[in-house]
């Protein structure tokens, strides 16, 4: 029998029960956009984590407290919950000797609410040197960063983000006026452009960036830091520099035995593949889900193809008489399961493309969130695979039970 | 020349118990051209013949020549050919694709037959329906005719390929006496044209319309003899 009459005695028969048919499919359609969706925004949305990671800026090394043991994808000991004091302003100095460091800055965290006259807001404050606005690329709107001095000097003085400006302040202009965190004054000396979210996810515009100095002896009774950020020398490979942190680092804290370092110390590239590796099982795990609905398509398309071949068992009987081989029969039932799954996986992706696109465009226009428009070529080729695979696997059995039928008795059957 | 020959032909059911013998050695000829009733109360063996000669079953054993060559032998794809290219097959229930149209149902063996170029496919249907007197017919779904014209369908369909035999099981016997009159009077005119016809039926009225008659009781040839007059529509009591 030619492909062509196969084809088109197989697209009869299905058009023969068009509903039947348009129900079986609808369960790959399902299955098929399920698995195209998951995957591009699985994709996405590590584009987007990734892409604030890198955004941070890629010259970066951090160290938190608390080591992290051999594998570089442990938590390290500070991350749960243990409050570990070891590195301290002494690291600093030493790290930023280091001629393959251009500057380095302890830091101290917190969440706090911030006070102007009547109106007060919950937010972060991120207290650093001097040297974290250039590190960050944190540039101002109105006013201008605290200086070094202000650090030394121990200088009330405080750097906002542009929604919390808004917030707090309205319409009147921020610079020069008072805040107060935990009962301390700070005058706001500089209003930091849009950002978006930061490290950790904490959102950078609703952010108060303080002197480390300050912080630490009137907000956070600390004499500690609670992480360290340290930028590389452009002319250093950052892997070269994360080694010699770690050496410093090392020195300063009088370890020998390198199983026991009391710090983890991360590139941005470290922390990328980390991010990675998670939003990626993420994405696959999620697929895999998506996928079980597939294997439970295919066996609605397996179920509807043995109703198919006893139904039309006095058919299968006349098409053998009239010399139909038994590799025809099966060929023409085959390509009736596979019709149907490649014609549902093309409308699955469809239907994908489309509500990808819906979701892109809710998130593009109705959030600031840098959402890309991913759309994997991977995921169509699987889904067209995976589809025409599924017609194949799950029709081949009622196929064979069709090609097995005596013509005699099939056309007998009443 | 014979077109076919069988000798000693026995068909044993081993899946009963004991097993069954529906043919007990059964022996004749069938010569090319002519129009020959296989008759026989039910149960004597009449359908396993027809399913033997027709390539839908295989004899447990004897020898079986078709045009002159020995066919027992034969794989399952190569009776499937002869299937298709030898045989055309008139069943009593028709057999058609009720919701396929009648140009679909005739074209069937053709979707099979890969030595029929598919430019010639188009003239050889109509001609076969034009045959039948069934050309106005061509695109309606073959559910919606008469029983009388899905058989003249069914006729076309067998005329297709252009086969050597004829195999006709019981074609009236689902027929009012004027369907029934028409479908006969149709394969006459085939006979009369070359084409030879094998017709199993239990109907001696409808068997006469052959120019022999061969006749099966408990698995064996119970006589085998010519029809001097042979009846036809045109001297028949049918109008």
């Amino acid at each position: 029998m030619r492909l062509r009459d196969t084809l088109a005695t197989a697209t009869k028969s299905l058009s023969h029960a068009r509903m039947r048919s348009f129900l079986t499919m609808l369960g790959i359609v399902i299955g098929i956009s399920s698995v195209i969706i998951l995957m591009s925004i699985g994709q996405s949305a590590q584009d987007f984590i990734i892409g604030q990671v890198q955004g941070v800026g890629s010259n970066l090394v951090f160290v938190v407290p608390g080591g992290s043991g051999d594998s570089k994808f442990s938590a390290p000991a500070s991350t749960q919950g243990i409050v570990i004091k070891t590195l301290v302003p002494q690291d600093v100095q030493a790290l930023t000797r280091e001629p393959s460091i251009k500057s380095a800055t302890g830091e101290v965290r917190g969440l706090e609410t911030v006070i102007y006259g009547d109106s007060n807001v919950n937010a972060t404050y991120e207290a650093a040197d001097a040297s974290i606005f250039p590190m960050r690329d944190f540039a101002t709107q109105k006013g201008f960063p605290f200086t070094k001095e202000d650090v030394a000097g121990y200088a009330h003085v405080a750097v906002i983000g542009y929604k919390l400006a808004d917030t707090l302040f309205g319409a009147q202009n921020p610079i020069g006026k008072s805040i107060r965190i935990k009962n301390v004054s700070f005058r706001v000396v500089g209003v930091l452009e849009s950002k978006g979210l930061g490290p950790l996810g904490v959102d950078q515009d609703n952010e108060v960036i303080l002197p480390i100095t300050v912080a630490q002896t009137q907000l956070a009774g600390l004499t500690y830091y609670q992480d360290l950020i340290i930028e590389a020398q452009p002319q250093y490979d950052i892997n070269f520099v994360k080694d010699r942190i770690i050496s410093v680092l090392r020195q300063q804290h009088g370890i020998t035995d390198p199983n026991k370092d009391d710090f983890t110390v991360r590139t941005q590239a470290d922390s990328v593949a980390l991010l990675g590796t998670v939003t990626s099982t993420l994405t696959i795990f999620l697929t895999a889900i998506a996928a079980i609905s597939l294997i439970v398509g295919g066996i609605g398309i397996m179920n509807i193809m043995f109703v198919s071949v006893t139904e039309r068992t006095r058919e299968i009987g006349l098409r053998k008489a009239l010399g139909a081989t038994d590799g025809e029969i099966t060929q023409q039932f085959l390509f009736e399961s596979t019709i149907l799954t490649v014609a549902g996986g093309a409308i699955g992706i469809l239907l994908g493309a489309l509500i990808v696109t819906l979701i892109w465009l809710g998130v593009t226009r109705f959030t600031t969130i840098a959402w890309s428009f991913d759309f994997p070529l991977s995921a169509i080729l699987i889904a067209l695979f995976v589809s025409s695979a599924t017609g194949i696997v799950f029709g081949l059995y009622p196929a064979r039970q069709a090609a097995k039928k005596s013509p005699i008795e099939a056309l007998r059957y009443e | 020349m014979q077109v076919i020959s069988v000798r000693d032909l026995t068909k044993e059911y081993t899946d009963t118990d004991p097993p069954t013998r529906v043919l007990k050695g059964i022996s004749f000829a069938i010569e090319q051209g002519s129009f020959v009733s296989i008759m026989g109360p039910s149960g004597s063996g009449k359908s396993t013949l027809l399913h033997l000669l027709s390539f839908l079953d295989r004899p447990t054993a004897g020898t079986y020549a078709f045009n002159g060559r020995d066919v027992t032998t034969l794989t399952d794809e190569d009776f499937a050919r002869i299937r298709n290219e030898e045989i055309g097959f008139v069943f009593q229930s028709f057999n058609l694709l009720s919701r396929s149209s009648v140009y679909e149902n005739v074209e069937m063996p053709l979707l099979y037959a890969e030595k029929v170029p598919a430019t010639e496919r188009k003239a050889r249907i109509e001609e076969a329906i034009a045959s039948v007197g069934l050309s106005e017919k061509l695109n309606l779904p073959a559910g919606k005719l008469s029983g009388g014209q899905k058989q003249r369908v069914a006729i076309a369909r067998a005329l297709v390929n252009k086969p050597s035999v004829i195999f006709a099981d019981e074609p009236t016997g689902n027929l009012d006496s004027e369907s029934g009159a028409q479908v006969m009077d149709i394969l006459d005119d085939l006979n009369n044209a070359g084409h030879t016809i094998v017709l199993v039926t239990h109907e001696t009225y409808t068997a006469e319309f052959a120019d022999r008659i061969i006749r099966i009781k408990d698995g064996t040839v119970e006589s085998d003899a010519p029809i001097i007059t042979r009846r036809n529509s045109k001297n028949a009591f049918f109008k």
